[in-house]
């Protein structure tokens, strides 16, 4: 069998969650077919500055094949194109031009899938909201496989990317809420699915005394690990995290762990650490007593499924259906929609410690469960297996068949705004007991 | 914090989250949404906390504007002004101006909207009022159960001493025996110590008084041992013993010794 794994940025020093989910899965696949990774030059998801050279190479024993950026982005036209689909009435056109602002605009990525159809049996799609997914999967009907990593936010209600979901073969989620949302969206039920996510490199050892002395910190933490930035709930972490500091003035110490795009406050309970490396990450989530997930739209947090695996539990934002949901199926991690919830279970960890092993024990069941590396694996290849005996034939009419309005109705607003879109989908925590 | 009962394979972090939303309840007071909560504390409370700016004559104001409307003096407020040109040509005016519209409408509009302002700012200050009062209900919630804890706390303490002084019979039954023989009331646990230290010096006293009356001669038998009291190093256990003696009448001559004795067992 052979696949071709197709994503946006690809290296081994790239952290992005989609990007480095595309490289697990690509590295643990390469142990069951031949695995080519298909991608851009860049490394920088804001400019998509060509970095890489273009051509093969290899990551990590797994071949890759880059292809240059057209143009880099330019974040203003981005910006206002952004403001203009998500909040007012527009056109099929101004997506398309939306989706090319975006990028990583690379029209030789596309052209090369296309020649390559008949050489691969999959091609598997990761991030659905890209230029390389929406043209790619137009290249390759009847063998394309999409990692949505959808997110409840504004682009999940683009016009252009209802077809994308129904034109692909099948739909790898990362989570129920994931997948529900998808299907409210695109009325995609039809799509072959499976809820997959993905596993982690977990160490077997992690150090956490090997951390504090590192780092020299003392005392008992809670951890938030990702990118510092107001997008990912950071802001609102702060502020809760200094009124409960205020209330309780011999709790819990917070580190940050990461780059960071917004302002640390200059807090005596505060640690800011920067970018760590994964030892130095692994290490420090065995110090933690818990992981701070205060993020509002994600779908799959690969960090707290790494806490769960080193058996440590999750306090997490209410507010991201995902996070919640996965709280509440594994009984590993409690979540908070307010300052009141956030003091009330940050305070019920720090004094009750049986409950934080409890948690952390039913974290570490959870993720054996479902996000063991055995367990991704059979799902991927019980896929194939699947869509190898299906007929091929009416996906790949429904694709061929799709086509852009024509040029009059393209350019008509009658789209409505993305973010009213999203409005009317239903939300909360999934209620099905798979995944 | 609230306890958990937690076994490890039954932890239900939705009935946690009940009972911390429950929790989150109680201590707000009141079942307000975070957003109502902030909607609340956007409210201003500049007149409130400056008593300069509430108005002190609101019920005259209301009276004022609840009493018979004085239609004349209205239209007098209603067409007046300072300067005199213009008072003049508006009176001149007037009649014509109500060939197109009636004042008395416009002077009840005003009324109105003068009684709209009071009320707001009446509602404004039950507001105010409603959540002061809300506040220092909580806060004696909180002394409540201050004092609630505290009171617990004493009360436990009361039966842990409790506990404590029944846990010592030899000591607390043994001491009181003196007195009770004599029929006085059981002396207070001081005493009983001072008791102890007085039947020490006594049957020291003894063994000297002994010591004069034998010529020095050493005690014979077990019998006469007990009968010349505890030694001096014997342990509290025989200070029952060295009680006994207070029965024995004052046979010796140093009946002065003995009466003192006696005295000092007063």
């Amino acid at each position: 069998m052979k696949l071709a794994v197709v994503v946006q940025r690809y290296g081994a020093e790239i952290n992005g969650g989609a990007e480095l989910h595309a490289r697990y899965v690509a590295e643990h696949l390469a142990r069951h077919a031949e695995v080519e990774v298909v991608t851009t030059c860049a490394s920088d998801y804001v400019t998509w500055r060509n970095e890489y050279p273009p051509g093969a190479d290899t990551v990590h024993g797994v071949a890759v094949r880059r292809f240059p950026v057209r143009r880099e982005r330019s974040v203003r036209t981005f910006g206002r194109l952004s403001e203009l689909v998500f909040n007012h009435p527009h056109s099929i056109a101004d997506e398309l031009a939306w989706l090319e602002s975006e990028g990583p605009t690379s029209p030789a990525l596309v052209r090369y899938l296309a020649e390559a159809r008949e050489r691969f049996d999959f091609f598997i799609f990761f991030s659905y909201r890209y230029y390389h997914a929406w043209h790619g999967t137009r290249a390759v009907p009847g063998r394309a496989l999409l990692v949505p990593t959808a997110e409840r936010d504004s682009t999940i209600g683009l016009a252009i990317f209802r077809p994308l979901f129904q034109r692909v073969r099948a739909l790898m989620y990362n989570s129920l809420e994931e997948r529900d949302l998808i299907r409210a969206v695109a009325a995609a039920e039809r799509v072959p699915g499976v809820v997959v996510g993905t596993g982690s490199a977990v160490p077997g050892d992690p150090q956490p005394e090997r951390f504090r002395r590192k780092f020299g910190v003392t005392g008992r933490f809670a951890v938030y690990i990702g990118r510092i930035d107001a997008n990912k709930g950071c802001a609102e972490l702060f502020e809760f995290f200094q009124r409960y500091a205020k209330a309780s003035s011999d709790g819990l110490t917070l580190v940050m762990v990461g780059n960071a795009i917004l302002p640390v406050p200059d807090h005596p309970r505060i640690r800011h650490l920067g970018f760590l490396p994964d030892e130095d990450k692994f290490d420090a989530l065995a110090a933690a007593e818990v992981l701070i997930m205060p993020s509002y739209f994600e779908s799959l947090s690969m960090v707290a499924l790494e806490a769960w695996a080193l058996g440590k539990p999750v306090l997490a934002n209410g507010r991201c259906d995902v996070l919640k949901g996965q709280c509440l199926r594994s009984n590993a991690g409690l979540f908070y929609e307010g300052y009141g919830e956030f003091v009330e279970t940050l305070q019920t960890l720090e004094h009750t410690p049986s409950l934080v092993a409890a948690l952390g024990v039913n974290g570490r069941s959870y993720f054996d469960r479902h996000y063991a590396w055995p367990i991704i694996e059979r799902k991927y290849l019980a896929m194939f297996d699947r869509l190898r005996r299906e007929p091929a034939e009416e996906v790949v009419a429904r694709s061929s068949a799709w086509r852009l309005p024509a040029w009059r109705e393209r350019r008509g607003r009658t789209v409505p705004a993305a973010s009213a879109v999203v409005e009317q989908i239903p939300k909360g925590p999934s209620r099905s007991a798979d995944a | 914090m609230a306890d958990f009962s937690i076994r490890a394979d039954s932890v239900n972090v939705e009935d946690i989250m009940r009972q911390i939303r429950a929790r989150v309840r109680e201590k707000r007071g009141v079942d307000y949404t975070e957003e109502q909560i902030q909607e609340l504390a956007s409210v201003k409370l500049e007149k409130y906390l400056d008593p300069d700016n509430v108005r002190s004559e609101l019920l005259q104001q209301f009276r004022k504007i609840s009493a018979t409307p004085d239609v004349q003096a209205e239209e007098q407020s209603l067409f007046g002004s300072s300067k005199p040109l213009v008072r003049l040509t508006r009176r001149l005016l007037r009649p014509v101006l109500k060939l197109f519209i009636n004042p008395d409408k416009l002077i009840q509009a005003t009324r109105f909207s003068q009684h709209v302002d009071l009320s707001y700012e009446v509602l404004h200050n039950l507001v105010l009022e409603m959540t002061r009062l809300g506040i220092e209900v909580k806060n004696l919630k909180m002394r409540v159960e201050s004092v609630s804890s505290r009171l617990d706390f004493y009360e436990r303490r009361a039966r842990a001493l409790e506990g404590l002084v029944q846990y010592r019979p030899v000591a607390a039954a043994a001491a009181p025996l003196p007195a009770a023989a004599k029929g006085g009331a059981p002396p207070p646990e001081g005493a009983r110590e001072g008791d102890a230290q007085a039947g020490d010096a006594r049957s020291r006293r003894r063994r000297r008084r002994r010591g004069r009356r034998g010529g020095g001669q050493p005690p014979q038998g077990g019998e006469r041992q007990d009968a010349a009291g505890p030694a001096p190093d014997q342990p509290v256990a025989a200070e029952p013993r060295a009680a006994e003696p207070d029965t024995e009448p004052p046979r010796d001559p140093d009946a002065g010794d003995a009466a003192g004795s006696g005295r000092l067992d007063q």
